[in-house]
């Protein structure tokens, strides 16, 4: 069986648990986000510790420090993923250019996770906006 | 002279849903950019609306290829929230599987592989082998690409003896043809010209970028979860991570010939210790508590991410999948400097991509 360990950390934190993660050869599984119950951002940062998994939390902030300068383009993807899929700021982050959603889709905020299913459905149809 | 080249969504040198731009001094690829969500169907947002038997029927549809990887990843993710204890027949049918789908996948590439080259007998070969596996995957589950073989808690169909009889005889068969086919494929002048020191990704890129998978093995990083973190009875069995060192496209086709051999030799395991007992839990609609767990799955391509988040209620209250594509497409603009405009396909192509994967 994987081992699954969450750990909640500060925005402060972010950066200095990164470091200590890549200087041990750790690799970064992924960052995943989701909305809490008071509909604020909660994101993971999912070190692979051994054979298991070590998530690193930190919940309720939506400005949070990039770590792509320490894991280069394994986290600036999964960074950018959740700039257009959440309302998130990742502090350093080059957003300049689009990765996922198309740059007329929702005024150029994704932010498809937190945006209700008729109101996206809407919008995929042209109704909204027009 | 200096030109931007576009390629694709949808490009004949290219018959994926992603959108990259070459940056170019003459014939020579000097810079690239990658885009995606091309065919972004918001899979995750749709299973916050569905209960968990209705999610493993919607997440099978992230991927054709890897469609029980998919089913296989979210189970997982739920049986850990639940603490259930899989019975042992369900998870070697669920490994079954797993080498049957990865065989499959890797004769579709080394096909797709083949006819970028140019070699296009080879790649009809190819594709005929993969045929077999196809048929068999049928017989197995009465679909070719949905198989609908995961339920949580353990199998949907079993394995009887007349199917464990067929596939060890399948076996035997795609062996004797990989054997050949990788002959033909390490000494074949076409394969060696358009692939030897074309695309290269060398190891310190890879891990500094974090590719996975078969992708990482080719450029001699010793990755694979089925070693590295076993889960369904993975560490019953007898295999080898297949590495190799000279982190070009020719090292990819290298390594899906040798894991090709391994997962024929995982199966035959599988199918000899096949465990008696219950397939499954036998429950229709389980429970399952307030939790999240995240689970890691060798998919074909590569480390396949299930995050589920539950809140004691039937539904998901957040799905979060991650697909090997996400991180080996990082790698594309690092293997396309210096490469010329005419392997950029090859290429691209090389890394095994499921951009619709990808996009969920």
């Amino acid at each position: 069986m994987q081992e699954y360990k969450k750990i909640s950390i500060t925005r402060d934190e972010v950066v200095p648990t990164a470091e200590k993660m890549r200087a041990a050869g750790v690799a970064l599984a992924m960052i995943h986000g989701f909305i809490n119950d008071e509909g604020k951002p909660n994101v993971s940062y999912e070190y692979e510790v051994g054979s298991g998994i070590e998530s690193y939390t930190v919940d309720g902030e939506s400005v949070l420090p990039s770590i792509a300068p320490i894991y280069d383009l394994g986290a600036e993807w999964a960074e950018r993923e959740l700039v257009e899929l959440m309302d998130i700021t990742f502090e350093g982050l080059d957003t300049s250019k689009r990765l996922f959603m198309p740059d007329n889709m929702l005024d150029g905020q994704g932010q498809i996770i937190v945006t209700p299913m008729d109101e996206l459905i809407d919008k995929a149809h042209g109704k909204k906006g027009e | 002279m200096s030109y931007i080249v576009p390629i694709g969504p949808y490009h004949p040198a290219l018959e994926e849903p992603v959108h990259a731009r070459l940056y170019t001094d003459g014939e020579q690829i000097t810079d690239a950019e990658v885009f995606i969500g091309y065919n972004h169907r918001g899979i995750e947002k749709l299973a916050q609306q569905k209960n968990f038997i209705q999610t493993i029927v919607l997440v099978e549809r992230v991927c054709g290829i890897c469609s029980h990887s998919h089913a296989l990843g979210y189970a997982m993710a739920l049986e850990n929230i639940a603490g259930m204890n899989v019975p042992k027949r369900g998870q070697y049918i669920r490994v079954i599987m797993n080498e049957l789908e990865r065989l499959h996948s890797h004769f579709l590439w080394l096909g797709i592989a083949l006819h970028l080259i140019g070699h296009d007998s080879l790649f009809m070969h190819t594709w005929n082998e993969r045929e077999v596996i196809m048929d068999m995957l049928e017989e197995i589950s009465g679909n070719r690409v949905n198989y609908g073989m995961v339920t949580i808690g353990g199998s949907r169909r079993d394995i009887d003896d007349d199917k464990r009889r067929k596939i060890l005889e399948m076996l035997d068969k795609v062996e004797k043809s990989m054997i050949r086919l990788r002959d033909i494929l390490l000494s074949d002048k076409t394969v060696a010209l358009r692939t030897q020191g074309v695309g290269v990704l060398t190891t310190e890129d890879s891990i500094r970028i974090g590719a996975v998978g078969p992708h990482a093995r080719a450029s001699n990083v010793a990755v694979d979860v089925r070693k590295d973190a076993p889960y369904c009875c993975y560490e019953d069995f007898e295999f080898d991570k297949a590495v190799y060192h000279t982190c070009d496209v020719f090292s990819r086709v290298v390594i899906r010939v040798l894991e090709n051999f391994e997962s024929i030799k995982i199966i035959r395991q599988a199918l000899e210790m096949l465990p008696t007992g219950p397939i499954n839990l036998g429950v229709k609609i389980p429970k399952i508590p307030a939790g999240e767990y995240m689970v890691r799955h060798e998919a074909p391509r590569g480390q396949l991410c299930y995050k589920v988040v539950t809140d004691g209620s039937e539904f998901n209250k957040r799905v979060s999948i991650h697909v090997p594509t996400f991180k080996t497409a990082p790698t594309i603009p690092t293997m396309l400097r210096g490469n010329s405009v005419a392997d950029a396909g090859l290429i691209v192509a090389s890394i095994d991509p499921c951009f619709s994967c990808m996009d969920r």
